[in-house]
């Protein structure tokens, strides 16, 4: 469900089937039903279902952490270059420095959070925009991503952490799981702790923020810090699941970390977020990827339609709110 | 050489006495120092810095793109937009020029005068959803970005079966590899200065010229620094989106055109590096992301400056990716230097 700061969180106002979330839903799960049709039931096999939710995960991560500096009226461009660069680093930790699995995964989730915090640090003592600021860190991340292994790939490092990231529970991949109970930490995060509240307060209107006492330095330094240690999540995910990382890891991901908020219905302009409809939009993408490689069409053609994609949703999105505002 | 355009009068806050900026506030004034300072240190290390053939010419011809590409940026960035399908726009109106050129067996001017076209409409649909919709800039440019990076391919892989066209034009070559140094009359010859310089100056003129004179690009200006003033002032802000977006394909075009003339082909990667230089050069000479003050000259220095990072750490045998390590800390180091200054001057007028 769509947050804002001033929303109720279980509010009766909004009927469920008038949310933009629904819409995205039924979408999903029509696409859903379709592309299992379509391809005769295979979708539906064990193995292919659960490679579809085990590359979902993090998607869905890597959208939440852009959604939550979003939500602040924000951009992070860093994201992908992070989750690379955290993945270099925990890789380098168990090959390299010999330490254990647990140890590099704190030590990936503890870098993104101090990256990110530094972003949070560098707006706020600058004042010079999010977007900049973020973009110089990220070609400084790429940098630094490539200095761990220069072009050379790590591989072959933890058994346990490659077995977790193969591990199933009750047919669903265990980083899909993480990536789901991490979504539903964001959204816990946004719609029942006061610093979450703050953060959309920020976000909505900085200066009605600034009145009812929030801080909102430190609510650009907490979405952004946020927003790190999502990547690093990512980053943890990627290194587990994929079984072996070099220093091109994160260049894909900065293009759908936006498509899944936007598809999902935030608004750029800061102030609401929405985790469902962050979920669900990762999900459609999703399908489109597994339906180009289903049918063996040109992967350019998924660009072109995920590029049409986010445009119909937000022009829909736009749309609806014409409507909405007309008739009251 | 370049016009400069300072912000049009604020007309959101005619209560605030305008403020003359102290000189040694001046961004441009920044860049320069940094610039001569950059030049020195990277002649003195490495005296082949200073080599025409070797380092100069091309230096120059790598700054005419990334002028080029910074000032698609900016004709957005006056309205506090953004374009990020720059790169893609650029890669899409070179397709264009190849097609033209391999298809219709049509001359360079030809070629080049469709491409431009092309990238001018491509623009011009972007304002045009922009303005009509009201949806984010970001959010449209983004979006298209992500279509035409697919398109590209594909057309490329229906046209050519390949992600070149085999082919150029006469007289690309001659932009590639000769200098005016090549073209004498009697024993006089010209300057070491490579043929696609002139292109890039004669865009820098026009974009000067527009913002700082023309009734187009003030009211563009206007548009940026307030839509809702602009309107009032019955300026057709809507129409003023869609120009500001259909000139930023046309250099855009222009970029991939020079881009091309450089690399030797009409390619489909073309535009992949184009979108983070594009906002380096105009943010670096002081453009703002909030629009409403564009700098034409900044975009010439700020592009000349990343360029000249770029060449020197190269001749010092950096590795690419190393090479962004230090352009990110450069820019991070430029920006809040800038930015200090800013805050001194503000200090300084307020108390007078």
């Amino acid at each position: 469900m769509t947050l804002t700061a001033t929303s109720r969180v279980a509010g009766p106002g909004r009927r469920l089937w008038r949310t933009p979330e629904f819409t995205l839903g039924v979408i999903a799960a029509a696409g859903f039903v379709a592309l299992a049709i379509a391809t005769g039931g295979n979708l539906l096999s064990a193995g292919t279902l659960e490679a579809f939710f085990r590359f979902l995960a993090v998607p869905i991560v890597i959208g939440l952490s852009q959604m939550v500096v979003l939500a602040v009226g924000q951009m992070n461009l860093a994201v992908g270059a992070l989750t690379g660069f955290c993945a270099m680093v925990a890789a380098w930790l168990m090959l390299e420095a010999g330490l254990p699995a647990p140890i590099a995964v704190l030590a990936a989730l503890t870098l993104g959070l101090a990256v990110g915090v530094a972003n949070g640090a560098l707006v706020v003592l600058t004042r010079i925009n999010g977007f900049i600021v973020t973009l110089a860190t990220m070609t400084i991340i790429q940098g630094l991503r490539y200095g761990v292994n220069g072009p050379d790939t790590f591989q072959g490092y933890s058994e346990g952490l490659r077995a977790f990231g193969r591990a199933s529970i009750l047919g669903l991949p265990a980083v899909f799981l993480v990536a789901i109970a991490v979504a539903i930490l964001v959204a816990l995060f946004f719609g029942r702790t006061v610093t979450g509240r703050q953060l959309l307060a920020s976000g909505g209107s900085p200066f009605a923020a600034r009145l009812s006492g929030i801080s909102n330095d430190r609510s650009l330094i907490i979405a952004h810090g946020l927003s790190g240690l999502l990547a690093g999540v990512a980053a943890v995910i990627t290194v587990s699941a994929s079984g072996s990382v070099n220093a091109t890891i994160g260049d894909d991901l900065l293009l759908p970390s936006f498509a899944a908020p936007i598809i999902g219905g935030v608004a750029l302009a800061g102030g609401m977020v929405s985790v469902v409809g962050t979920l669900l939009a990762a999900f459609l993408v999703r399908l489109v990827d597994v339906m180009q490689a289903q049918f063996g069409i040109n992967p350019r053609w998924v660009d072109l339609i995920i590029g049409a994609v986010v445009l119909g949703a937000v022009l829909l999105g736009t749309l609806r709110q014409r409507i909405r505002e007309r008739s009251t | 050489m370049t016009a400069q355009v300072e912000t049009a009068a604020p007309p959101a806050e005619p209560h605030r006495k305008p403020r003359r900026i102290p000189w040694w506030a001046n961004p441009r004034l920044g860049l320069v120092v940094l610039l001569v300072l950059m030049v020195t240190l990277f002649s003195i290390i490495r005296p082949a810095f200073l080599d025409t053939r070797l380092t100069l010419t091309p230096l120059q011809s790598d700054i005419s793109v990334y002028l080029v590409v910074g000032l698609a940026q900016l004709c957005v960035l006056s309205l506090g937009h953004m374009n990020m399908a720059v790169g893609r726009m650029a890669a899409t109106s070179a397709f264009t020029m190849g097609l033209v050129h391999h298809t219709f067996d049509g001359g360079l001017l030809v070629s080049l005068l469709a491409g431009l076209l092309a990238g001018a409409l491509l623009g011009a649909v972007a304002g045009l959803i922009i303005s009509r919709t009201g949806v984010n800039s970001f959010v449209v440019t983004l979006a298209m970005d992500f279509a035409l990076v697919g398109l590209i391919t594909i057309l490329y892989t229906s046209v050519v079966d390949g992600v070149a066209f085999p082919t150029m034009p006469a007289g690309m070559a001659a932009l590639r590899f000769d200098t005016f140094a090549d073209y004498c009359a009697g024993d006089l010859c010209g300057p070491r200065i490579p043929l696609v310089v002139p292109f890039a100056i004669a865009a820098a003129l026009l974009a000067g010229l527009l913002f700082r004179w023309s009734r187009l690009g003030r009211e563009i200006l206007m548009a940026g620094a307030n839509l809702r003033a602009a309107e009032l002032s019955g300026i057709p802000t809507r129409s003023r989106v869609v120009q500001a977006h259909a000139l930023s394909g046309f250099f855009a075009a222009l970029a991939g055109f020079l881009l091309a003339a450089n690399n030797g082909a009409f390619s489909a990667g073309l535009g992949d590096s184009l979108l983070l230089p594009s906002f380096l050069a105009p943010v670096l000479g002081g453009t703002l992301l909030a629009g409403g003050a564009v700098s034409v000259l900044g975009t010439v220095l700020g592009a000349a400056l990343t360029q000249v990072i770029y060449k020197g750490l190269n001749l010092l045998q950096f590795q690419l990716d190393q090479l962004q390590l230090y352009i990110g800390l450069v820019l991070l180091a430029a920006l809040s230097l800038d930015r200090a200054r800013h805050v001194l001057a503000e200090r300084r007028g307020a108390r007078p």
